[in-house]
């Protein structure tokens, strides 16, 4: 308690100091007063009472300053006294100043904005209980090995591995998707759903805010359907309606009631079903809304070897590591592929929850992050270098201050404290810019990064900060700062300035602040030259289809009017609706074609299934993945995709459906060395086994996503008609004109059905790209800003050099020396470090480029086009930096420079 | 080391023995005190007057001694310290302290010198 008084009554001696000083002097005056005095009574004179007093008392000014140390905390009241110091000097160089701080907001500033979206998108824990033991468990087949990582859950498997497992906590079971949630008066739109085992918010430690938990008893068969909602679901779709709970409302093809309401900022992370399958389908990325019990159909309950449809989140127990959960799973996995006489051998994938919601994105980020902080490293440089400059022409000043008998700490700090001065100036305004900044790269990142809207400049973005100021400080403040520790006063006291600054040491130091630049910039130009070429060849390459002139709208009959369980025969009805649509969207204006397939085209691959030849059947390890596809005749045509073997399917297939396109890769793979127009699969259509004649072969096309080509199987959409379709309309018209009227012309066939994506196939091309583009345009800014600031660097160590040799050039010209010589001198000067820089970087980018391989498309072992502009690039740049003070060093008038001194 | 010689002021000692000194003669400027502490030590702790001082504003932060404006009896004005109550119970709490580390030493000297 007494010295937590002590301590406030010292920081306040740091400020009221005027009265505390007065007091004491007063004190100290009235002292000797009365020392004098009774020296005066002891029989000595005036002078000599004085004289006695003053030899009794001993130093005034050094009991003062004890009294100073003891009454403040010294080392604040001398960081203080830096500080104000500091702010001074600052105050004298204007120019200086701005230039710090703006360089420092800047980098600062742009590092916080990338920080917080990879705070937010990767760091930042889930709102869960003890989230670091969430995983995700996907199954493994040996057979697949090499063409599949990992694959959904079946229910079965999940069942053994929940109910035996002693390294997991529990597990749930879900899938996760979007529905139509129809609206009184207006057409229905897409809501994100979860149907999962009831135990998912238990498992997660999740309590609902409203209402109740869902329960085992919603999830049996025949039960009511029951559902929680989301606090951001309650408040938009139900104007958060207190009386919410017991209301019932129709999404899909049944009517679902509210039982619970989750509390705020409870998300749901979109989990992949397997790792290679992006998000757009359904129109984007959403949080899910509505989560309703999983009931296991009957056919869940009985397949073992196939219906691999689930994701599985589980929790691990306390104490167990991931490696153990990994060990056992895989063991149970391995027992139960025996006990059940399975055809393959089953492992298990397990990945903890976090890293595996972010793994498709959280290389891109951290590379963005390292190129920003390249960025500010190379900011730094600059910095370091002005600083050393400043530290050089302060010498003197340091000089008196040693003289005095400042110690080696007081010195560097007393420098050092300049450059925190300017960096915590500096932070504040990048915190500020990193605002509008996270805005800025919200605003370009792709909308299927997740998270997304988790992403905020909050306490650990600040935090990070101002570490990264401090960090940045020192870093362009420490080596000026030790400098002046090791200045002799005296010759600095003799020698003048320019000759202390261009001695050897510094010489060196300031070619390795410039190769440490060229370094760095090296760096960054070269893994973006990477990134825009990879980029570059993902969109230039030979895609085997052709998205202009032609619009896309994906529709969900996900409504009672198609309910499999209420309808009969609901296929015709799909069948009805589907031709009605086709039918009226030929007859829009400027129509050539109209395509209709299953699957959004760029969406990744979906529907796998195995390639099965009853004539030639081979073990399921070495059947190829097909992916399966419903389309129209018109379908090959409007994608502008040849047809290179056999026929196209034709309308007479109608009453026939049975048969089949195949793409030029599944030829290769599943027919190798054989002709295969006129062989059969099987085991394609759902709920059917009619054998399917293969009637033709057409060209690969990379129509699921710009970076594979993959094995494609066309079946007419006679033989089963999908629940979710994607009409494919090309014509002369815009898109923008078009997409209004196709939207009219299916709500005229059935206004229940709902659009969860219509726009032009461009977009969805570059959509399908957008976190590559991001990555490019964020990358190349980054790139820039570096090249910039390399010239900027490269520029002001040498025309600091050269005002420094002044007088030196001003004799050289004076005894004959060449223009042309001098000009030399300060090329060669620049030519060493930035040629050191630019073998140091090339070596660093070897590194970073192995790294980074994965992210790059088809990016070749050497890229001379890449490395070779880099180079180019960066010496272009020495160059124009260079020339300038090299002709500014040509220039000189001796006269006039040996007049100077 | 001949016993003329000053010693050295153990850290806390001095802080002990201006607190006793305001408990027992009551307040006190700081020249008084400076002229006791020669007196009790018997000259031993001859340091100079202005030595007085950062013991002074020390005890005053943690709040046990106050000092105050006042005129001595020659009508000279001079900063008089007493003791506050929260001193008179430190005072209570290091004597104590004092004591047992006396002691400790004490029976540290005597063991040395029997063994």
């Amino acid at each position: 308690m007494n010295h937590l008084r002590r301590f406030v009554a010292r920081l306040f001696g740091l400020f009221g100091n005027r009265r505390i000083e007065e007091d004491l002097s007063r004190e100290i005056a009235s002292h000797l007063a009365l020392l004098e005095e009774d020296f005066r009574r002891q029989g000595m004179t005036a002078d000599e009472a004085r004289l006695a007093a003053r030899r009794t008392y001993g130093g005034v000014e050094h009991a003062k300053q004890l009294h100073r140390n003891e009454r403040s905390i010294l080392w604040l009241e001398r960081t203080l006294q830096n500080i104000r110091f500091s702010i001074r000097q600052l105050r004298k160089s204007p120019g200086f100043t701005t230039v710090a701080i703006l360089t420092l907001a800047l980098g600062i500033g742009a590092v916080t904005s990338v920080f917080s979206v990879v705070n937010g998108v990767l760091l930042k824990p889930f709102a869960f209980r003890d989230p670091g033991r969430l995983v995700v468990l996907r199954e493994t087949q040996d057979e697949l090995r090499g063409k599949a990582s990992a694959i959904p859950d079946n229910y079965r498997h999940y069942v053994n591995l929940k109910q035996n497992s002693k390294t997991l906590e529990d597990a749930a079971v879900l899938g996760q998707g979007a529905s139509s949630l129809s609206s009184p008066g207006d057409h229905p739109h897409m809501v994100g759903t979860v149907a999962s085992s009831p135990n998912l918010f238990r498992l997660l430690g999740v309590r609902p805010m409203l209402g109740r938990d869902l329960l085992d008893s919603d999830a049996v068969p025949g039960a009511e359907s029951v559902v929680l909602l989301s606090y951001e679901g309650w408040q938009s779709l139900f104007q958060g309606n207190p009386q919410i709970i017991g209301q019932s409302f129709r999404m899909g093809m049944t009517t679902h009631t509210v039982v619970g309401v989750l509390p705020p900022g409870i998300r749901f992370p979109q989990i992949a079903l397997s790792p290679n399958i992006t998000f757009q389908e359904m129109g984007g990325t959403r949080d899910p809304v509505v989560f309703g019990a999983f009931v296991p159909s009957e056919r869940d309950l009985k397949t073992d070897d196939g219906d691999f449809n689930y994701k599985v989140i589980a929790r691990l127990k306390p104490g167990a590591t991931l490696e153990q959960a990994r060990a056992e799973l895989n063991g149970l996995q391995h027992a139960y592929s025996l006990s059940a006489h399975l055809p393959v051998h089953l492992g298990i994938a397990i990945s903890p929850l976090a890293q595996d919601v972010t793994s498709g994105i959280s290389a891109a980020l951290w590379l963005l992050l390292a190129a920003v902080g390249g960025v500010l490293l190379i900011g730094c440089v600059n910095l370091a270098h002005l600083q050393l400059a400043r530290t050089t022409a302060a010498m003197r000043e340091t000089a008196v201050r040693a003289a005095l008998g400042a110690n080696g700490l007081q010195l560097v700090m007393a420098r050092l404290t300049e450059s925190l001065v300017l960096a915590a100036a500096g932070g504040l305004a990048g915190v500020a810019l990193a605002f509008a900044g996270v805005r800025l790269l919200l605003a370009l990142v792709p909308a299927n990064v997740p998270r997304l809207n988790e992403v905020q400049v909050n306490w650990p973005v600040l935090l990070f900060a101002a570490g990264l100021s401090t960090f940045s400080a020192i870093l362009f403040g420490i080596l000026p700062a030790l400098r002046s520790m090791r200045v002799p006063p005296q010759t600095v006291l003799q020698a003048n300035s320019s000759r202390a600054a261009n001695t050897r040491e510094s010489r060196h130091t300031r070619s390795l602040l410039m190769a440490a630049e060229v370094a760095c910039t090296v760096v960054l130009l070269i893994v973006t030259s990477l990134v825009l070429r990879s980029f570059s060849r993902l969109l230039r390459q030979d895609r085997g289809f052709d998205s202009g002139q032609t619009t896309a709208a994906q529709v969900n009959l996900l409504t009672p009017r198609y309910d499999n369980d209420k309808v009969k025969n609901v296929q015709a009805v799909k069948l009805d609706f589907t031709d009605r649509v086709l039918a009226a969207l030929q007859t829009l204006p400027g129509v050539q074609s109209v395509g209709i397939t299953s699957a959004m085209p760029l969406t990744g691959e979906t529907w796998v299934d195995q390639l099965e030849r009853p004539d030639h059947p081979v073990p399921e390890a070495e059947r190829p993945l097909i992916n399966v596809r419903f389309v129209n005749p018109d379908y090959v045509s409007t994608m502008h995709i040849p047809l290179v073997a056999g026929r196209n399917l034709s309308p007479d297939d109608r009453a026939n459906p049975w048969v089949a396109l195949i793409s030029e890769k599944t030829a290769r793979d599943g027919f190798p060395g054989e002709d295969p127009v006129g062989r059969k699969m099987q085991g394609l259509v759902p709920d059917d086994n009619h054998p399917i004649t293969v009637i033709g072969v057409v060209a690969d096309s990379k129509i699921n996503g710009l970076k594979n080509t993959a094995d494609m199987v066309y079946l007419p959409y006679w033989s089963w008609t999908p629940w979710t379709l994607t009409f494919l309309v090309r014509s002369s018209q815009s898109s923008d004109a078009l997409m209004p009227a196709m939207r009219r012309a299916i709500w005229n066939v059935d206004p229940e059905v709902a659009i969860p994506t219509l726009k032009p196939m461009n977009e969805q091309l570059s959509d399908s790209v957008a976190s590559d583009r991001f990555q490019v345009e964020v990358l190349t800014s980054f790139a820039a800003s570096a090249l910039v600031l390399a010239l900027m660097g490269i520029y002001g160590v040498l025309a600091y050099s050269v005002s420094l040799r002044h007088q030196e050039f001003g004799i050289r010209i004076a005894l004959g020396s060449k223009k042309s010589a001098l000009m030399q001198l300060v090329l060669r000067q620049a030519a060493f470090p930035v040629l050191l820089g630019t073998g140091v970087g090339l070596t660093l980018s070897f590194v970073a480029l192995r790294w980074m391989r994965s992210m790059l498309y088809q990016a070749p072992n050497m890229d001379p086009v890449a490395i070779g502009g880099s180079l180019l690039a960066i010496f272009a740049v020495a160059i124009v930096a260079a020339i300038l003070p090299a002709r500014h060093a040509a220039s000189v008038d001796p006269m006039q420079a040996l007049r100077i001194q | 080391m001949s016993s003329e010689e000053p010693i050295q002021l153990l850290q806390g000692t001095l802080d002990l023995i201006v607190l006793r000194t305001l408990a027992t003669m009551g307040p006190r400027h700081a020249y008084q005190i400076a002229t006791r502490l020669q007196q009790v030590s018997d000259r031993l702790l001859n340091v100079n007057q202005g030595t007085l001082y950062p013991a002074l504003v020390r005890l005053e932060q943690y709040g046990w001694i106050k000092g105050t404006w006042s005129l001595t009896e020659n009508n000279r004005e001079a900063k008089f310290y007493a003791i506050t109550k929260a001193g008179l119970r430190a005072m209570g709490e290091e004597t104590l302290r004092w004591k047992r580390m006396a002691g400790l030493v004490e029976r540290l000297l005597v063991e040395e010198s029997q063994s």
